[in-house]
């Protein structure tokens, strides 16, 4: 459903706005969170013969985000309070994050080819794709192509491993 | 006009025109793909344009933003999901026409509409950009920090929600901005002592890992999707009525399109709204909206696609994005050595006449294109989810690497993803956050240079006619919604009252 007049989406259920609401709060919390963190990074910075001297940006950033995220949190205290819902598959977020991770530390040394197939098997199979075999056949069919058009065509130079792809 | 012909003479090379093919075709394939909007199909496809030469690479480019913007309304009319905002109005009627078996139909009102709108919206931009870069060019620190100032504020008021959640997101946007190096006195702010963030985060990571890797995680989390694929029957044509019904609705989208998007402020979203209701309120058959009005989805796709040429006017001529999109385009140019502003079209006046030029033949490829290959766009719909968020996975990773070139990016791209996450699972909108990374360190740098140059007098930054008139709007534009919608409360609760 969409308030058109107003040209906003409204969250289509009461259980999908209460899930909005507490992402929101938690979201504010994160950003006071963060609020904290830049006002000390600002507080360290040497200042200069300016007027308006380097750390003046980070500051004023500082206290917004801080005084944003409090209302935010605010907003939705009342679903921060309430109990948490269902699980929802966080256990599957969890692990593409690892697996994003694993790409990236794998990159250098298994070379472009074989950890991108790898990155697409695993999001693929956490995403809930039937048949591993054709998944494994896609991502190595598109990791290839990928190799071949970006680096030998585009001359973007990729990482490769031991095997020289 | 003659700077323009000469733009022609360099697009329509024969190699030119193969690059502007390529982008249109990939620029289509790719924004046809569920979730991705025009934002995320230029930042994906950035690295592709990064090795060619620069006109090549912003011939190229004009045909993978036209394309992408083309690409998203087939999914918008067919599928439902609107990659981004300004394609919401479309799906609204696009999509119940389309279950009605009207699916071709609104397809070509809407291939032929963003032709027609494009192509005088790209008139328009070719008219208008000069003159902008004339008077842009008298600009100093002062009228650019107001510019700057009503974009913010605009920025996080259009495209949200509610002020608050655009301004978080506004202000999340400048906080990553702020990481990296201080140009004026060598030091490191938010890096943490970490070398690989002392050049910043790149702008094609950040746009990424928002939206891609938000989109996909989010998809994990809400589990396999339902959504359905209208079938395509037919030829997409319009007959004699829904011509009828299209062209007026064409033109008045493009009359909203272009202005609105070519204002220093907000973007393409208010005026594909806007058309949505103007159509509603003007059609014969106001009942058939909400049922699958033809007019309801030529307007909005006019306006979209008028104003995506709009936005370009502040782009190029000023050096000021107002939307993801746009931002995204700005990091482009700077990775082809250019600096979009007023000194653009002296310096580099060639370059910039040859991707106008583009824009044209971009315009006429995709019609060529999209008419009769519709089907073909609808064949990569049915790609199930897991392989198209899998696929954009991949592309992601590549495009933050090729951006970046560390392993450190893929890192930040993972975690900025998360926070991307969590801004969507929140209703905060992503694309301030966007024109948030790009506009506050130039704001911040246009800042310190004002009071550089007056010493440290603040009351520089009013010291023009123009600069005083901004302030006002930004006031206006902080003050007026609240206001507005208490007169709106107020005005509903009279009449519930007569009503009784």
């Amino acid at each position: 459903m969409t308030d058109i007049e107003e040209g906003r989406p409204l969250p289509e259920t009461p259980e999908l706005a209460h899930r909005e609401a507490r992402a929101a709060g938690a979201l504010g919390v994160l950003m006071v969170l963060a609020g904290i963190v830049v006002l000390i990074d600002a507080a360290r910075l040497r200042d200069s013969d300016e007027t308006l001297g380097p750390a003046a940006a980070p500051t004023l950033l500082g206290i917004l985000l801080a005084v944003i995220g409090g209302a935010l949190a605010f907003q939705s205290r009342h679903f921060l309070r309430t109990a948490q819902g269902p699980k929802r598959n966080l256990w599957r977020l969890a692990a593409l994050v690892v697996v994003l991770i694993a790409f990236a530390l794998l990159l250098p040394i298994m070379g472009y080819v074989v950890s991108s197939a790898g990155l697409f098997v695993g999001a693929a199979l956490l995403l809930g794709a039937p048949h591993p075999a054709r998944v494994l056949a896609y991502g190595w069919t598109l990791a290839i192509v990928v190799f071949l058009v970006f680096d030998v065509l585009i001359g973007l130079s990729l990482p490769t491993g031991p095997w020289g792809f | 006009m003659g700077d323009l012909l000469s733009g022609f003479a360099d697009a329509l090379t024969p190699g030119n025109l193969l690059w502007a093919f390529i982008g249109v075709t990939i620029g289509t394939a790719v924004g046809v793909l569920p979730g991705i909007g025009p934002a995320l199909t230029v930042a994906l496809l950035l690295p592709v344009t990064f090795r060619l030469e620069p006109a090549a690479a912003l011939i190229m480019f004009a045909g993978i933003y036209y394309g992408g913007m083309y690409g998203g309304s087939t999914t918008s009319i067919l599928l439902n999901t609107p990659g981004e905002s300004a394609s919401v109005a479309t799906a609204l009627e696009g999509n119940k026409m389309a279950r009605a078996g009207r699916g071709a139909a609104a397809l070509a009102t809407a291939a032929i509409g963003s032709f027609v709108a494009g192509t005088i919206g790209t008139i328009a931009l070719s008219a208008a950009a000069p003159l902008v870069a004339d008077i842009a060019i008298h600009f100093g620190p002062p009228e650019y920090v107001a510019l700057m100032a009503v974009a913010f504020v605009t920025v996080s008021a259009l495209l949200g929600p509610s002020l608050l959640k655009g301004a978080a997101g506004l202000v999340i946007g400048a906080t990553i901005g702020l990481v990296g190096i201080d140009t004026q006195t060598g030091q490191a702010r938010l890096a943490f002592g970490l070398p690989s963030l002392f050049d910043g985060i790149d702008v094609v990571i950040v746009v990424v890992a928002l939206f891609a890797l938000g989109e996909t995680f989010a998809h994990l989390l809400a589990g396999t999707g339902d959504s359905r694929v209208e079938p395509l029957r037919g030829q997409p044509m319009l007959s004699r009525d829904d011509f009828r019904r299209s062209w007026p609705a064409w033109l008045r989208g493009t009359a909203l399109g272009f202005p609105i998007g070519s204002l220093p402020a907000g973007g393409a979203d208010v005026p594909t709204f806007l058309s949505y209701s103007i159509e509603k309120r003007l059609s014969k058959r106001p009942e058939q909206f909400g049922r699958g009005a033809i007019e309801g989805v030529a307007g909005p796709e006019a306006a979209n696609n008028a104003a995506a040429a709009g936005v370009l006017v502040p782009l190029l001529t000023i050096g000021l994005p107002t939307s993801a999109t746009a931002a995204v385009i700005l990091t482009a140019f700077q990775s082809y050595g250019l600096q979009p502003g007023p000194q653009l079209f002296s310096e580099s006046g060639d370059l910039v006449w040859a991707l106008i030029a583009s824009l044209y033949i971009g315009n006429v490829l995709l019609l060529v294109l999209n008419l009769p290959l519709a089907k073909v766009w609808v064949r990569l719909l049915a790609i199930p989810a897991y392989g198209i968020y899998a696929g954009v996975l991949v592309f992601a990773c590549l495009g933050a690497f090729a951006a970046g070139g560390t392993i450190a990016d893929l890192i930040v791209l993972t975690v900025l993803g998360l926070v991307g996450l969590l801004m969507r699972e929140a209703g905060v909108p992503v694309a301030p956050a966007v024109v948030g990374l790009i506009l506050a360190p130039l704001a911040e740098q246009q800042l310190r240079r004002a009071l550089a140059l007056s010493e440290g007098d603040w009351s520089t930054l009013v010291s023009s006619p123009l600069t005083v008139i901004l302030w006002a709007v930004v006031l206006l534009a902080l003050v007026a919604p609240p206001l507005f919608a208490r007169v709106k409360k107020h005005r509903r609760h009279i009449d519930e009252v007569r009503t009784g």
